[in-house]
């Protein structure tokens, strides 16, 4: 005969669990979301960072939220989740407050979360891996995009500057990039800059 | 000697500011960074971790970090206030209009508050009041303003709204209310939206409001930082200098805010409802050198207003682990 008076069973790693995620940017907030559907059973919400956010987040109740630390509302997560160890479901950041290190992994990545308590290490230490996974390569992609917009837009200059050069003194493509490179290494200059000097007097004198 | 100082944009921060665009830091021979945060909880982090020496940091927030109540662990002390007051309680033009207070004055307003809160409650549709983090004096204000009135703090909806985001809260009625600091009151009373009911300095008038919170290493290297403080505050604390001031803080690298709205709090000539009515509160927001010094018994206020607010379970047991944090005694070192 069952005994009717046992505890109801733990709830078991497979159940569902509900991660929202609120990121003032919205690309990065869609990264993170890819990367966190892996983790089995969960069900991930990306929460635009509005005015509304708390009637969403009370409307969803998630069991953890990973949020971005340029995000003004972590203050708001803070006073929902309840800081305090009296209140009556208390949240514990980063699982272990004295696992220090994942601390400063998760700051380091721009990220913070809050999670509700009663939830397992386990369970949530995959998820705060991810995060910060995602969010280090996030900033690596966006820094080499950067890069790369510069070193497109440096082109372009130094090829205006190419081509002022040669109508105005009637040189050839690699004489005026030659002189170009000469003025700057002179100068211990850059050569886009002289490009640009270049370019900004030439726009000057008409 | 190079240094890295939080703060969240805000009136009060204007001697940590005004500390390096003065140049008061160079005067010392040091390089201090400002580093601005849009939440008090990325301060806390990061001042807990490291990657700030300091901060403009809620004083209930400094010490809940350092006793271990909020944050990653911290070793953190606190030589100076940053300024006396500047918070104020704005409802919605329709709360008040609701509230209907027989007078303008604290306790006729606090009574029709706690009033309205009471009625709200019971018809289960509470109050929403905002304020702008769990350990922060505006928390406290509020609890007190409801006391007075012989409401609990436990009757309304109490939420967190960053201040940037209070004049577009309370226009949509996602709250009624927030205690939130200097310039955001006069903000959401000049966008036509808010009426300041209460001043801070009239519930609480020597509440501690933002601390310059250091690393507790850095005690020893924190003489040249205390003196460059102290003539940063001075310059602050001078009226002629508040133009200048205004437009410093109200600027885009800062707070973003019409100059004239911090103008008129730093002379405490505030405008307290749309319609133009206004009040002169000289000791509103108080800045400059006296505003630096930290009371006796400030540790004890914050301690019991946690105990309060049920943030805190042990006054008694706090005490000790409390008692290393502020420091006033390094400030009066530096001279």
């Amino acid at each position: 005969m069952p005994d009717l008076a046992s505890p109801s069973p733990l709830p078991s790693p497979e159940q569902h669990l509900t991660i929202a995620v609120v990121d003032p940017s919205r690309a990065r907030a869609a990264v993170l979301e890819e990367g966190l559907r892996t983790v089995e059973g969960a069900r991930v919400v990306v929460i635009p960072d509005t005015v509304d956010l708390l009637d969403r987040l009370s409307a969803l109740s998630p069991d953890v939220v990973v949020i971005h630390l340029e995000s003004p509302s972590r203050d708001l997560l803070e006073q929902m989740f309840g800081v305090s160890r009296l209140v009556e479901r208390p949240v514990a950041m980063f699982v272990d407050r004295s696992d220090v290190p994942m601390m400063q992994a998760a700051v380091d990545a721009g990220i913070s979360a809050y999670v509700v308590d009663g939830l397992k290490a386990e369970r949530i230490k995959p998820i705060i891996d991810i995060a910060i996974l995602r969010f280090n390569a996030f900033a690596r992609l966006q820094r080499e995009l950067t890069e790369a917009r510069s070193e497109l837009a440096d082109r372009k200059l130094i090829d205006r500057a190419k081509g002022i050069l040669m109508t105005a003194r009637g040189l050839s493509e690699d004489e005026a990039y030659r002189q170009m490179r000469r003025k700057a290494m002179n100068e211990k200059r850059k050569i886009v800059d002289i490009a640009r000097a270049i370019v900004t007097a030439a726009d000057l004198l008409g | 000697m190079r240094l890295q100082l939080g703060y969240v944009p805000l009136t009060d921060a204007a001697a940590v500011i005004a500390l390096v665009e003065g140049g008061f830091a160079a005067r010392e021979g040091m390089r201090v960074d400002l580093v601005a945060e849009p939440s008090w909880a990325t301060l806390r982090d990061k001042l807990a971790l490291g990657l700030l020496d300091g901060a403009h940091l809620l004083a209930p927030l400094a010490l809940a970090s350092h006793l271990g109540l909020s944050g990653p662990p911290a070793r953190l002390i606190a030589p100076a206030a940053l300024a006396r007051n500047g918070n104020a309680v704005t409802v919605s033009l329709a709360l008040w209009q609701a509230m209907a207070p027989a007078s303008d004055a604290l306790p006729d307003v606090a009574r029709a508050l706690a009033r309205l809160a009471e009625t709200r409650f019971a018809a289960g549709r509470p109050l929403c009041l905002a304020t702008v983090h769990p350990f922060s004096s505006h928390t406290y204000q509020l609890g007190r303003l409801l006391a007075l009135g012989g409401g609990r703090l436990d009757l309304v909806r109490l939420v967190v709204v960053p201040p940037p985001r209070t004049v577009e809260s309370l226009r949509r009625g996602l709250i009624d209310g927030f205690c939130v600091g200097a310039p955001w009151n006069s903000v959401a009373v000049a966008a036509g939206v808010g009426r300041i009911a209460a001043l801070g300095v009239d519930i609480a008038p020597a509440c501690p409001e933002k601390v310059l919170t250091l690393a507790a290493e850095m005690e020893e290297r924190a003489a040249p930082l205390l003196r460059a403080l102290k003539a940063a505050a001075r310059w602050c604390g001078t009226p002629e200098h508040w133009p200048d001031l205004a437009r410093l803080l109200g600027g885009r690298r800062h707070l973003d805010v019409d100059p004239d709205l911090i103008l008129r709090g730093l002379r405490g000539d505030l405008q307290v409802a749309p319609d133009g009515s206004v009040r002169a509160a000289p000791d509103y927001l108080v800045l400059g050198e006296d505003a630096l010094s930290l009371e006796p018994g400030t540790a004890t206020w914050m301690l019991e207003e946690m105990a309060a607010a049920r943030q805190l379970a042990d006054v008694a047991a706090a005490r000790g682990a409390a008692a290393g944090f502020l420091r006033p005694d390094l400030l009066a070192a530096c001279d």
